[in-house]
């Protein structure tokens, strides 16, 4: 990507809305490819917001006894799905939020749910096991007890499904009922992302390192010296780097060349307090990272994972969960105190790139 | 944060049948003015009644590494990370972990994940224990003494179903095994409230205010007689006894009331870590010297004591008075002076179980480097041994003392309050499976300026 070199963002953010939500928010996404902002609260409360306005258009509470765990929005449609300590997962319509079907998983808390990208399955993890339904909530495959409870999943392919937890990641064929692929190491594997061809697999680990894997080639690599676990991982949408929390500084290994096995990572002093949230944009080199000091940033890498600053802003209180709008052209973040806010994100370049307008 | 504004973290342990849910539903009834959240990994018959109650299956995580102080509980890790976004909802936490739970783990995720530490502050370790089962129960299980061995509290439960005197054989038991402790004995887990939770029993600052000691006594000697003496000379005469010798410290102005024969005794602990001077028979016996009186001979042995002005003498005795039929005598009166009280103290014994404590204390100061470096070997061969450790020490140089605590090679240490007036000196305890109490205390003498 030589054109990246000549790249010079002045971005920024700009004012956009904010709006609260009625406790400590831990979830958000956009629905309607933009159109809606959809909020979760630890309590079990479910807001959806205009995209561009922050106008409420429905809100409900008390979704999941216990509390709420985790949303997903579907990739296409007008639907999303919510999970909670009551062992249930709601699958309901974007426009009322009015709940289509619940899905009875049993006592544990369901902690993980993970739309597949043509948004055919849904795969929800439930203490030890994984299973994955269609968006009717009709149940199409389930796994055997995993070794600890599922700490991560995610979609390798549009059939086969990830799945992270005590000593190992799975890889399943859930349409044939196989599994593919285990990659084994003794540690606590406390987050997962895949690059987006598949092939790299990343992992935080509970004994603060990041361990990873090239499937093609079976070869493994950990990468150590966090002061914390690295909760918060994220590919950017080349799948050249990986972008890592751990500590108050994003740590961020570039998989150009031989890399990242022998080099020097990119490192962003941007925040006082350790990384709560990581996301990179959906396309490009930007990242965004919210911290517990209430912090936002947004960065601009370059292939050897250094960058700089292109937009700051304080979201008030420890940030829950950050989200770019499918265009890119906007980050939202919701915050413990169940503030969330959206920036209007612009770029001005001199040069077109892709996914920035 | 600071730790006032963390959530404090009590962990429960015990056997099963030990009356975990018994003690947990007392808390949760009792009006106490917390709100207490309960992570539960024992389903038991009783059930709990109340709001917050978490459910979780016990899952203990070991790292790559094998270091046995790296592993955690992922399931409290888990608990507790969704927990921290409750914090308006509840404000101290109970875990009653299962009957087979090694407490290590447990304790050691307040210290090993930086998340939950930087929220939560592991509070103490409360272990229940079955009066009527709990010897069995040790005899065939490394997980009970283990438990014993971590616990701040013992609550020697169910005493009503057994002997005061089998009740006193198995508190010395589990005495020997943690000398840093607190049992309390209790029928049906009826325990006070402020004995189990807010107890800071790792924040040593805290405790040492409430406790300048870590050690629960049991001391060097047996007997204490005090004496109200005039001025003159006297004989302390001993016949033939168990032993060729017995130590012995006398104190000068010794009161009578339990008060200070309890201060008594505490400065006699002192004394007798030193190391005592042997007195032959006729010699003058000095005031506030741990020394060891010679009885080898056959027949009646006599030392003296001189008395410039009326006091009260405190002897201080390795063995009761009884054993060697020991008199003081008015030498030119020659008649026997009878104590005016007298207090009999839990002694030092033979340790049998696997596990238990060695404590080592010392007058003086420690050279910091030659502490380290000990420790830090000690602990790394050691460490999967040691359970639990505690302690002050005196640094040389340093006007304050330095407190420190560990489990298994966790370790960390603070400076603590400035000496003063006090006397330097260094007491430490570790708890742990077939430690060498010698090699230990050897380890210890040769950091010692």
């Amino acid at each position: 990507m030589p054109d990246i070199e000549s790249f010079s963002p002045r971005g920024m953010f700009h004012e956009g809305w904010t709006a609260e939500v009625s406790d400590y928010a831990i979830a958000c996404g956009w629905a309607l490819k933009g159109k809606q902002f959809i909020v979760g609260d630890v309590a079990g409360g479910i807001f959806a917001f205009e995209g561009d306005t922050g106008k409420i258009i429905w809100k409900k509470e008390n979704t999941h006894s216990g509390g709420l765990l985790a949303i997903a929005i579907h990739p296409e449609g007008e639907i999303f799905a919510t999970s909670g300590q009551d062992g249930n997962v709601q699958i309901c319509n974007c426009h009322e939020g009015k709940v289509i079907k619940t899905l009875d998983l049993g006592k544990g808390w369901v902690e993980h749910l993970k739309w597949s990208n043509d948004g055919l399955f849904l795969a929800i993890a439930s203490s030890k096991k994984v299973s994955v339904f269609n968006e009717i909530g009709e149940e199409k495959w389930i796994s055997e007890d995993h070794p600890s409870t599922v700490s991560a999943i995610t979609w390798s392919n549009k059939n086969e499904l990830a799945t992270a937890c005590y000593g190992r990641v799975t890889f399943f064929d859930i349409v044939n009922n196989k599994t593919n692929q285990k990659l084994e190491w003794q540690g606590s594997l406390v987050s997962m992302e895949l690059s987006p061809d598949g092939d790299i697999v990343a992992c935080g680990s509970q004994d603060n390192s990041v361990h990873f894997w090239r499937r093609s080639t079976g070869m493994d690599a950990e990468m150590t010296g966090y002061p914390g676990k690295p909760s918060h991982l994220s590919f950017d949408d080349s799948g050249k780097l990986l972008a890592t929390s751990g500590s108050e500084r994003i740590t961020v290994w570039s998989f150009i060349g031989n890399g990242p096995e022998g080099t020097m990572p990119g490192e962003l002093f941007h925040h006082t307090e350790p990384i709560s949230s990581l996301a990179f944009s959906n396309k490009g080199m930007l990242v965004a990272s919210g911290s517990r000091d209430g912090s936002v940033v947004a960065s601009f890498l370059k292939n050897d994972g250094n960058g700089d600053p292109v937009g700051a802003a304080f979201a008030g209180d420890l940030v829950g969960a950050i989200s770019w709008r499918p265009d890119d052209c906007a980050l939202a973040a919701v915050n413990a105190k169940g503030v969330v806010n959206v920036w209007e994100f612009k770029v001005r370049t001199n040069l077109f790139s892709k996914g920035f307008k | 944060m600071s730790i006032k504004d963390k959530v404090p973290v009590t962990i429960l342990t015990g056997f099963l049948g030990s009356g975990k849910t018994t003690l947990l539903n007392r808390i949760l009834s009792e009006e106490h003015g917390k709100r207490i959240a309960v992570i539960e990994n024992e389903y038991g018959e009783v059930g709990i009644d109340q709001g917050l109650v978490i459910n979780a299956d016990e899952e203990v995580f070991e790292m790559s590494n094998g270091c046995i102080c790296c592993t955690v509980r992922g399931d409290l890790i888990r608990v507790l990370g969704n927990l921290m976004k409750r914090r308006d909802k509840f404000d101290y936490v109970l875990v009653e972990t299962t009957g087979l739970a090694d407490p290590g783990p447990v304790a050691q995720t307040f210290f090993m994940d930086e998340e939950i530490s930087s929220e939560f502050t592991l509070d103490g370790i409360v272990t229940l224990v079955d009066a009527a089962h709990i010897d069995q129960q040790l005899g065939r299980s490394d997980e009970s003494s283990e438990q014993v061995a971590f616990a701040d509290v013992l609550v020697l439960n169910k005493t009503d179903l057994v002997s005061d005197d089998a009740l006193d054989t198995l508190e010395s038991r589990l005495r020997d095994m943690n000398r840093m402790t607190r049992i309390i004995r209790a029928e049906n887990a009826k325990v006070p409230i402020e004995t189990v939770l807010n107890l800071s029993a790792f924040d040593l600052d805290q405790i040492l205010k409430r406790r300048p000691t870590f050690l629960e006594p049991e001391y060097p000697f047996e007997w204490t007689g005090v004496y109200d003496l005039d001025a003159g000379k006297y004989e302390l005469m001993l016949e033939e006894g168990p032993d060729p010798e017995m130590s012995l410290v006398a104190l000068a102005n010794q009161g009578e009331s339990e008060e200070e024969l309890k201060d008594g005794a505490e400065c006699s602990v002192r004394l007798y870590a030193e190391k005592a001077n042997t007195l032959e028979p006729g010699n003058t016996i000095p005031y506030g010297e741990h020394i060891n009186l010679k009885l080898e001979d056959k027949g009646n042995k006599s030392f003296i004591l001189n008395i410039e002005k009326p006091t009260k003498i405190g002897l201080f005795t390795q063995h009761t008075a009884e054993e060697f039929n020991m008199k003081v005598i008015k030498s030119d009166e020659n008649n026997e002076i009878p104590f005016n009280n007298e207090r009999f103290w839990q002694a030092e014994h033979e340790h049998d179980d696997e596990v238990g404590s060695i404590a080592i204390e010392r007058f003086g100061d420690v050279d910091p480097e030659k502490l380290n470096t000990w420790m830090g070997r000690l602990l790394s061969e050691k460490g999967v041994d040691i359970f639990r450790t505690k302690g002050f020490i005196s640094y040389s140089g340093n006007p304050r003392r330095i407190v420190f605590q560990g489990v298994h090679m966790l370790f960390t240490a603070q400076p603590d309050k400035e000496w003063g007036n006090e006397p330097r000196r260094n007491q430490l305890v570790f708890i742990g499976r077939n430690l060498n109490e010698k090699e230990m205390q050897e380890g210890f003498d040769k950091c010692l300026i």
